[in-house]
């Protein structure tokens, strides 16, 4: 059936901001061959835009959910999963004179320790004294 | 010898002198393609084709815009003027590049071959002795890496395409090929390699090229109509065909209105 | 299994909670209709828009206008990409491909805005398409954004951030001509002249026709082409006005009773005929053109398809 199709390919187009990004779908082309939906995925999706790697899928490579089935569901309490099921421990941490901590405060303390001069200008209490 | 600044290379009347026309020379070559390829905005084979060649037209145009602000630097004329109200015959392009369009075989062809060649050229002075001249050649040659990559795709699907496609592939080739000569041509070049403006040869650049080409024609199965010849009509010398004065008239047009006005 | 009534009852229940209907979802058959014309349509009018204001690439009077001029025209011909690609999602069970709906222009099955059949006669007229036709076109674009259609908002968010360059782009060689010399001024005083009417034509009739009705019932559309005319007026009235330059209607006010702009009617009937019929200035040269890039470089598409099977 391929042989006698007289149109092009569908290609699903994936770009990767940074190295610090996943890839993300950012749309669709038409194109006659990888190689091409590529080159033109560059310039359609990326003429402002950033990136650190690019894919092009053959759309028909694609398996996806429906939208319309209840394959997300979750219709019981999972909040045990979630910070928002502990609220509990601030309560009981103030008992003994602690505060609650959130683990922004463990990445920005490691990332403090590792550049002094950045410990000096982000201490909380200096930016509430100005 | 290394120099930073234009204030330097003009107190060597001599070395200003080789510089200047050799940056006519890039900057007309650039204006005059990246003119051409903005011509098949909306015109292009598919969609998608037109919104990434018209990135290859802008880039050429800000290469241009790039060499004419060093000219402007070095004393010429901002770089507005020089590329909008000078006349053909001060023109220093090669001359296959003012050409119409014709078809997408022959902008294609054309394209390649004077990518392929711009990017040797543009080694050839990626570590010259104009140091502003350097440092952009090196940001170039990366924006230049999409457009071979771009143009030789099209070039060898084309071609191994066979059939219809191959037959005007060749037919522009052949079409093309009397006008190459010019295109290798460096006009006193001598001076250039001599203060280290470029450090390649037209003569070593021209056979790299010939050996490339040669080997993309044999892949998308082409064929190579011979060597290629001598300079007949020189652009690099002013010498131009009625379709560069038919650019400039179109090109200038708004600007001749009131070359004073800002716009 | 559902009955067809439950199923459409469903879906507008979805329209109804501000849901987003997706291409794979099951749609009623008038649902999709309606977008394929109207997506269609903005679609095919991004393609053509390109050609006014590409007259002018060539002749655009300094490097950085022809930059970003070519720019400006290279993202409507991607805004036109975006767009059919959704179109062409849609259209897919119909058995139309990209092919059918670029061939469909000149074929007439498909029309494209009024201000696209218009000619671009000056450098003044070009910057003013890239002020008033882009910023009539933001307006309406912007509305689209709360489409119940998923796809077709996501796109326009893309083309929306886009246009914020082409706001700029538009107002910069305006209020270059605005301040420019008494010929600048000029030139541009006629471009408003000769452009004011089909500007306000181009947001379509004050009355809701039985489709906008129908766009309106699915939440295609949110709002109605008198209240975006309106929100228009709001914006680039006073914006126009700052420039001293004057806009061709006499009767044009606001109306603080009614609290609205009061117009005088563009030649509905004149324009109606130019979209339907390719009846205006440039409309038979453009479809032409349009044509010609089609079917010209036919062969260029067939052969990529033959690379392709060779390369298999």
């Amino acid at each position: 059936m391929a042989e006698n199709k007289k149109d092009f390919d569908i290609f699903e187009v994936f770009v990767q901001e940074t190295h610090l990004d996943s890839h993300i779908h950012v749309g669709s082309l038409v194109a006659a061959s990888p190689d091409l939906a590529m080159q033109m995925a560059r310039e359609n999706f990326l003429r402002r835009d950033q990136a650190v790697n690019l894919w092009v899928v053959s759309r028909s490579q694609i398996t996806a959910t429906s939208y319309e089935s209840p394959f997300f569901s979750r219709e019981m309490d999972k909040t045990y999963r979630e910070v928002s099921g502990y609220t509990e421990n601030g309560r009981l941490w103030r008992m003994f004179k602690e505060k609650d901590m959130d683990i922004e405060e463990i990445v920005a303390h490691v990332r403090e320790q590792s550049n002094p001069v950045a410990q000096e200008e982000e201490k909380p209490e200096r930016r509430e004294s100005r | 010898m290394k120099i930073e600044q234009a204030s330097v290379a003009k107190s060597n009347p001599v070395y200003a002198e080789a510089l200047v026309n050799w940056l006519y020379q890039l900057a007309d070559d650039e204006l005059v393609i990246g003119h051409r390829d903005s011509e098949w905005l909306g015109m292009c084979p598919d969609i998608e084709g037109d919104v990434a060649f018209s990135s290859i037209a802008q880039d050429e145009v800000g290469h241009a815009n790039f060499y004419f602000t060093l000219l402007h630097e070095l004393g010429e004329k901002d770089p507005d003027a020089l590329a909008f109200s000078r006349p053909a015959n001060s023109r220093r392009n090669a001359l296959l590049l003012e050409h119409e369009n014709h078809d997408w075989a022959y902008s294609v062809v054309r394209h390649m071959f004077y990518d392929l060649w711009d990017e040797l050229r543009l080694k050839a002075f990626s570590d010259s002795s104009y140091f502003p001249l350097s440092r952009g050649a090196a940001r170039m040659l990366r924006e230049e890496y999409y457009h071979s990559l771009h143009m030789t795709t099209w070039f060898v699907q084309l071609g191994s395409a066979g059939g219809e496609a191959k037959e005007k592939m060749n037919a522009a080739i052949r079409k093309i090929w009397p006008d190459l000569g010019d295109l290798f041509y460096i006009d006193q070049e001598k001076m250039l390699l001599q203060f280290g403006i470029i450090q390649e040869s037209s003569a070593s650049m021209k056979e790299k090229w010939e050996e490339q080409i040669k080997g993309l024609v044999q892949k998308a199965g082409l064929t190579w109509p011979g060597p290629v010849p001598g300079v007949q009509m020189n652009g690099r010398l002013g010498e131009h065909s009625d379709d560069l004065k038919r650019l400039i008239e179109t090109m200038g047009e708004v600007y001749t209105l009131d070359p004073a006005a800002k716009w | 299994m559902l009955t067809e009534e439950a199923r459409f009852q469903a879906f507008m229940d979805r329209i109804n909670r501000g849901e987003k209907i997706e291409a794979t979802d099951w749609m009623p058959e008038e649902y999709r209709l309606l977008l394929i014309k109207l997506i269609h349509m903005h679609g095919v009018s991004e393609i053509m828009g390109a050609y006014p204001e590409k007259e002018w690439v060539p002749k655009a009077p300094t490097l950085k206008r022809k930059l970003a001029i070519m720019a400006k025209v290279q993202d409507e011909v991607g805004h036109g990409q975006l767009l059919l690609r959704v179109v062409e999602d849609l259209a897919a069970p119909l058995n139309k491909t990209r092919e059918d709906l670029i061939e469909d222009i000149y074929k007439n099955k498909v029309k494209f805005h009024n201000v696209f059949h218009m000619e671009a006669r000056s450098w003044a007229d070009a910057g003013l398409i890239g002020w008033l036709v882009d910023g009539a076109a933001i307006t309406i674009q912007a509305s689209l954004l709360q489409s119940s259609y998923g796809p077709y908002a996501r796109v326009l968010k893309r083309v929306c951030a886009e246009e914020s360059f082409h706001m700029k782009h538009g107002e910069s060689i305006i209020l270059a001509l605005a301040t420019g010399t008494p010929e600048q001024r000029k030139m541009l005083q006629e471009a408003l002249d000769y452009w004011w009417e089909s500007l306000l034509f181009f947001f379509g009739p004050r009355e809701i026709t039985p489709a906008v009705d129908r766009m309106l019932y699915y939440r295609i559309r949110v709002l109605t082409n008198e209240e975006l005319r309106q929100k228009y007026l709001d914006k680039y009235v006073p914006r126009i006005q700052s420039l001293g330059i004057k806009i061709p209607d006499p009767q044009l006010r606001f109306d603080r009773e009614k609290n609205c702009w009061v117009y005088t009617d563009p030649d509905w009937d004149r324009f109606s005929r130019m979209v339907h019929f390719n009846e205006g200035p440039k409309s038979r040269e453009r479809v032409e053109m349009r044509r010609q890039a089609h079917e010209d470089q036919r062969w260029v598409r067939e052969a990529l398809l033959r690379a392709r099977k060779q390369a298999v």
